[in-house]
């Protein structure tokens, strides 16, 4: 072909959809009377109408009028986006027209269908298609990029979810390196000898699991060590390492995402007026009771003996925390199960506000240890001095009773370091202070930055079941977003910052909800990693110089839509 | 694309969308198939989900766009999964595809054959609360939006009368009554059940009165009457009255205690009905009659906080399943025992009976073609040697959301992203 | 050109809306075939949160007599809480407007989800009639240039 694309030549394609558009609007004379338009006069311009451009026939159509005229621009008047923009995209795909050239016009939803005066709805069509054909003509083309990735996850935290995550995501095309601050695999889960009887024949699953990732090759182990730097995105993120022991610089590698699994911890009774207990009292945490059966394989007193009478108190911390921790009921129906096996007849009261049963095979269990006798009392109130415990049942006056030891169920919350980890990243907490999900229902074990994922008790109170699944989850994820040897094609119509205009107030980083935004301290601006950007506008918005541009949607072309709406 | 590359996903509710447009995205092929003529499962008849309440809309129906124009992705409708042999990596499957009448290619949406259809009846996906025709689409914003044709009850399709008014009313050519079932054979590398989930019949526990008193109303029920999109564009009327409750009971656990086991979302919904009340009608008296509070998740005391805050009022009662409902004078009678055993009866305009998850009707027929296992519940059964997992007993078929056992979306989600990643990384360890 | 007296006025109203939550609505509305004032031209957005006081004072200046701003109710931005800063901007906005002597009212926020075609014709609706009553935008161009 001789000719040069020098000026601009717009088609614009006006659908019929069959009766929907051609009965409620008069096409003939959006075809009369666009071509005399004022902004039309110094330009080419072809408009026609078609009967159905989305069926296969109407796509060829539009396919070959785009080649046979060259247009430069593409206006396709139709139905609504949502239906067929991809559909129209894909067409200009076909034939080398950048479909950021081309703009899709709702005459059906938001004229055809809504306006009964023909005459008013042809009106609004009119204004609908000079708005688009004046904005097409300030759309410039974007051109998709493709990145290099780095198949590799780092995952912090070599518990169950840690361990978990990295035995599903490691293989010969993807290392995974697993960063522990302690001396040694396993995290909580070394502390248990029992798991619920839902979970059975398992308990040795964390031994196993350790052996099997320390044999894995494509498994990097640091113990003692902690994050010191992430620096990237999805597919790209620089670490660097910290030897906890002597605070020296550890390992630096790259990976294409990393994964928290930094647990959790039983929040302090001690600060708990109502539940103040001391070490020598038989007053005991979950998972010093948890412990105490894996050492000694019972349930004993200080002195040794086997307690006749045991107290049990659900939801410490519950109402202070302001969270359900959601596994404790099922523990203590473990703890009391494992009593009532230890001797036949130890007296068991159970204190509790609501049973929190949330597993289809929960309520079998409680019902089994209910049966065996234990006394399950709901309680509005509950205070223990050691081993006396007063309590108010629902509804009735307040009792109290001694027993011989007292299990506490203390609301799990965030490991240490949960809040400087999130700072480090720069993702959200949530109200509870676990980390927030980017979506709470949708992307449920991604933050807010894309690339980096929590899983487990870090990410909210979580049993084991549930943290193995949220592990595997985000390795389901990740296998989907970094393949190895595939490159990954980041959203285009994203914001840049015009460096000229930029005068470095950080307001667009600030509100950025995706960390997509970083000031470079050299040159003194906010610099966008497109890479980040998901193009939601927000710092365009926001920008009190006007320096940001947000592609696609710039002040330049929005202008233009705005001069016809109201012209 | 090598057939054993492609994986199957049953059912097209949230969690077996979200698993097919991972895999697609990923580039893997997928066939989706759902029973129903319409995607979105049970997630897009609610209006809004808790804890955020966001409209479900919004959250989904993008979803379900991209399920529809994703090119990996083969969604095949009113299709049931009817016979599966072979094993992990080579599984033939054999789908029972109905007939929809109507071109989903040729098809518009522009909904002409409704009006001229001379058949009405009852819409069911809409609870039976307003009526469709014998071509119809289950509630506006169906996706996709091309009408169905029930053939029971199309006078053509059931030969009772000969009619051809719809297909004179489609200007596009896409009905197509002499369309047949068909039997559609496949080969696949793996499967993903996502089948989802049923509502406890509440007709169970006649002392509730459901069926029996017009103002006792199921969960589904109530979210489809407060849907902006539902039969009365989300204005609560009471059933044949016409007129708005003063003051509505919702009874927590219906069904629990006869099924064994508890749903673990049934509270947030009452609490969600709670607070739709609240707001939309200020000066009714909202009652919430429950058990146990069920709140598994970090924030859902948060939103259970808010929602005391609002005023509702909380009763105890240990034993849903004791409470009698009877009516007089136009007033339900609510008789409960309160915290002392002494009864107490409460007088409403409306009862809401937040009812159990139960499993899926076509769960027992699915598990034999699949040759998995159900628990003693009718949920199907993952891996008995795992502790937590979305492997069933049969190597390359998963079970993701409410098929293996009631759960929220977040876990729904999880365990569909966790089945994503077994189909994917299964072939990528062993070094394919 | 038309008179434009406040008795057979033709207002210019210019609707912003986000892409994922009020756009939607608009297609549920235009699906269910209700009718709706003519006079509101659509301008989609990726989210309400990119409207910024330029694009309200060009709209303004350059002769509309109202904007709708159409976005997601909040805690459903698509972006996580877009919707939140669109809040915020809008009450500037209108503190905007009041030192313009242009009558606030001719501004307004909307949350509309996806599901709510019929509030979608509502306030399109209201909003046309409200914007009728006000009459024509005072300002009648830009004053400042």
């Amino acid at each position: 072909m001789e000719s040069k694309k020098t000026s601009s030549k717009i088609g614009v394609y006006i659908c019929e959809c069959g009766p929907n558009i051609a009965d409620n609007i008069d096409i003939d004379t959006i075809i009369a009377r666009l071509p005399s338009l004022e902004e039309y006069q110094n330009k080419e311009l072809v408009v026609k109408r078609y009967k159905l451009l989305c069926s296969n026939e109407g796509k060829e159509f539009l396919e070959n009028e785009i080649r046979e005229n060259e247009f430069t621009h593409l206006v396709v008047a139709a139905c609504s986006p949502r239906d067929h923009d991809t559909t129209f995209i894909n067409v200009c795909k076909k034939t080398q027209l950048n479909p950021y050239l081309y703009k899709m016009v709702n005459i059906r939803e938001q004229c055809a269908w809504i306006i009964p005066d023909k005459e008013k709805a042809t009106e609004k069509a009119i204004r609908y298609i000079r708005a688009a054909t004046s904005r097409v003509l300030k759309q410039s083309e974007l051109i998709e990029k493709q990145l290099d990735i780095d198949p590799g996850v780092l995952v912090i935290g070599g518990g169950i979810s840690g361990i978990e995550t990295a035995l599903s995501l490691a293989g010969k095309e993807r290392k995974v390196y697993l960063v522990e601050k302690s001396s040694e695999l396993g995290g909580k889960m070394n502390m248990f000898k029992e798991l619920l009887p839902r979970q059975n024949g398992n308990r040795d699953i964390i031994e196993k699991k350790i052996e099997e990732v320390k044999k894995n090759e494509s498994i990097t182990i640091f113990l003692e060590t902690e994050l010191e730097s992430a620096v990237g995105f999805l597919g790209n993120f620089e670490i660097s390492l910290k030897n906890i022991k002597n605070n020296q610089p550890g390992a630096e590698f790259t990976v294409g995402a990393i994964v928290a699994a930094t647990g959790f911890r039983l929040t302090d009774t001690g600060k708990l007026a109502q539940y103040k207990y001391s070490k020598e009292s038989e007053v005991y945490t979950s998972l010093e009771i948890e412990n105490m059966i894996k050492r000694d394989g019972k349930i004993v007193l200080k002195s040794g003996k086997e307690p006749e009478s045991v107290g049990l108190i659900h939801c410490v911390g519950r109402e202070e925390k302001g969270y359900c921790s959601q596994i404790c009921c099922n523990y203590m129906l473990k703890f009391i199960s494992f009593l009532q096996q230890q001797s036949d007849s130890i007296k068991i009261k159970d204190f509790y506000r609501d049973m929190c049963l949330p597993h289809k095979e929960d309520q079998g269990f409680f019902e089994e240890v209910k049966n065996k006798g234990a006394d399950f009392i709901r309680i509005s109130d509950v205070k223990i001095k050691g081993t006396h415990v007063e309590y108010t049942p629902i509804g009735k006056d307040k009792k109290e009773v001694d027993v011989d030891m007292v299990i506490l169920a203390p609301a799990m919350e965030p490991e240490k370091g949960t809040e400087e980890l999130a700072e480090l990243f720069n993702v959200p907490l949530s109200e509870t202070n676990f980390f927030q999900e980017e979506h709470q229902q949708l992307n449920p074990v991604e933050t807010s930055i894309e690339g980096i994922f929590i899983v487990g008790a870090c990410h909210g109170p979580a049993g084991i079941s549930e943290s193995m699944l949220q592990a595997q989850a985000a390795s389901g994820k990740i296998s989907t977003r970094l393949i190895p040897g595939k490159k990954i094609v980041p959203e285009v119509k994203v914001s840049e910052i015009m460096e000229d205009f930029c005068m470095g107030c950080r307001t667009c980083m600030d509100i950025c909800s995706y960390g997509a935004i970083t000031f470079d301290g050299e040159l003194s601006v906010c610099v966008v990693n497109e890479a980040i950007c998901r193009g939601c506008g927000n710092c365009a918005g926001s920008c009190p110089s006007g320096a940001i541009r947000a592609k696609h949607f710039t002040s330049a072309q929005i202008y233009q839509e705005i001069i016809e709406a109201i012209r | 694309m090598n057939s054993k590359d492609k994986i199957l996903v049953i059912g097209a509710g949230i969690a077996g969308m979200e698993a097919s447009l991972l895999l697609a995205n990923a580039g893997r092929s997928v066939l989706l198939v759902e029973k129903l003529s319409l995607t979105g499962g049970n997630t897009i008849k609610n209006e809004d989900s808790f804890p955020n309440l966001e409209c479900s809309t919004c959250m989904i129906a993008p979803i379900q766009q991209d399920i529809l124009q994703n090119p990996n992705i083969e969604v095949m409708t009113l299709s049931t999964v009817k016979k599966v042999e072979g094993e992990a990596g080579n599984f033939n499957v054999t789908i029972d595809k109905k007939a929809r009448y109507v071109s989903l290619v040729d098809c518009i949406g522009c909904g002409m054959c409704y009006e001229p259809c001379p058949v009405t009846l009852k819409n069911e996906w809409e609870e039976n609360l307003s009526e469709k025709k014998a071509i119809y689409v289950p509630c506006e914003g169906s996706l996709p939006n091309v009408p169905a044709i029930d053939p029971e009850h199309c006078l053509q399709l059931n030969g009772k009368k000969s009619c051809n008014a719809c297909v004179e009313a489609c200007m596009f050519g896409a009905i197509d009554l002499s369309e047949k079932d068909e039997e559609v054979q496949v080969d696949v590398g793996a499967v993903i059940v996502a089948t989802g989930f049923d509502m406890f019949d509440a007709g169970k526990i006649s002392n509730l009165g459901y069926g029996k008193f017009p103002g006792v109303y199921t969960s589904m029920e109530f979210e489809r009457l407060f849907a902006s999109n539902g039969p009365t564009s989300g204005e609560l009327v009471l059933r044949g009255g016409g007129e708005s409750p003063r003051s509505i009971a919702i009874i927590h656990c219906v069904g629990r205690k006869e099924l064994g086991y508890c749903s673990g979302v049934c509270c947030m919904d009452s609490f969600k009905y709670s607070h739709f009340l609240k707001n939309k009608l200020p000066d009714a008296k909202v009652y919430n009659i429950y058990s146990d509070i069920c709140l598994p998740n970090k924030t859902y005391q948060i939103f259970y906080n808010k929602i005391k805050g609002e005023g509702g009022g909380f009763i105890f009662q240990s034993s849903p399943e004791d409470i009698e409902i009877k009516e007089s004078s136009g007033k339900l009678g609510v008789n409960l025992t309160d915290r002392n055993g002494a009864a107490e009866s409460l007088d409403v305009d409306m009862v809401i009976l937040a009812c159990a998850i139960v499993p899926g009707k076509e769960s027992e027929n699915l598990a034999e073609s699949l040759g998995i296992e159900l628990d003693g519940k009718g949920f199907f059964l993952t891996r008995k040697e795992d502790v937590g997992t979305v492997e069933t007993s049969k190597a390359g078929i998963f079970v993701v959301g409410c098929a293996e056992g009631p759960k929220d979306i977040q876990n729904s989600v999880i365990q569909a992203e966790a089945a994503v990643g077994k189909a994917i990384l299964i072939g990528e360890i062993n070094g394919k | 050109m038309k008179p434009e007296g406040k008795d057979n006025f033709t207002p210019k109203i210019v609707g912003y809306l986000c892409n994922w939550c009020t756009y939607a609505a608009a297609d549920m509305a235009g699906s269910s075939k209700l009718e709706i004032a003519p006079e509101l031209t659509v301008i989609k957005v990726m989210c309400s949160s990119r409207i910024d006081f330029n694009m309200v004072l060009t709209t303004f200046f350059n002769g509309a007599d109202g904007i709708l701003i159409g976005g997601c109710h909040p805690g459903d931005c698509h972006y996580d809480k877009g919707n939140y800063y669109t809040r915020r901007r809008f009450a500037l906005f209108k503190d905007i407007m009041k030192i313009l002597k242009l009558d606030p009212e001719r501004l307004q926020l909307s949350w509309i989800s996806a599901s709510e075609g019929n509030r979608y014709a509502e306030v399109v609706n209201s909003f046309t009639e409200k914007i009728k009553k006000l009459g024509p935008n005072p300002l009648n161009g830009n004053p400042y240039f």
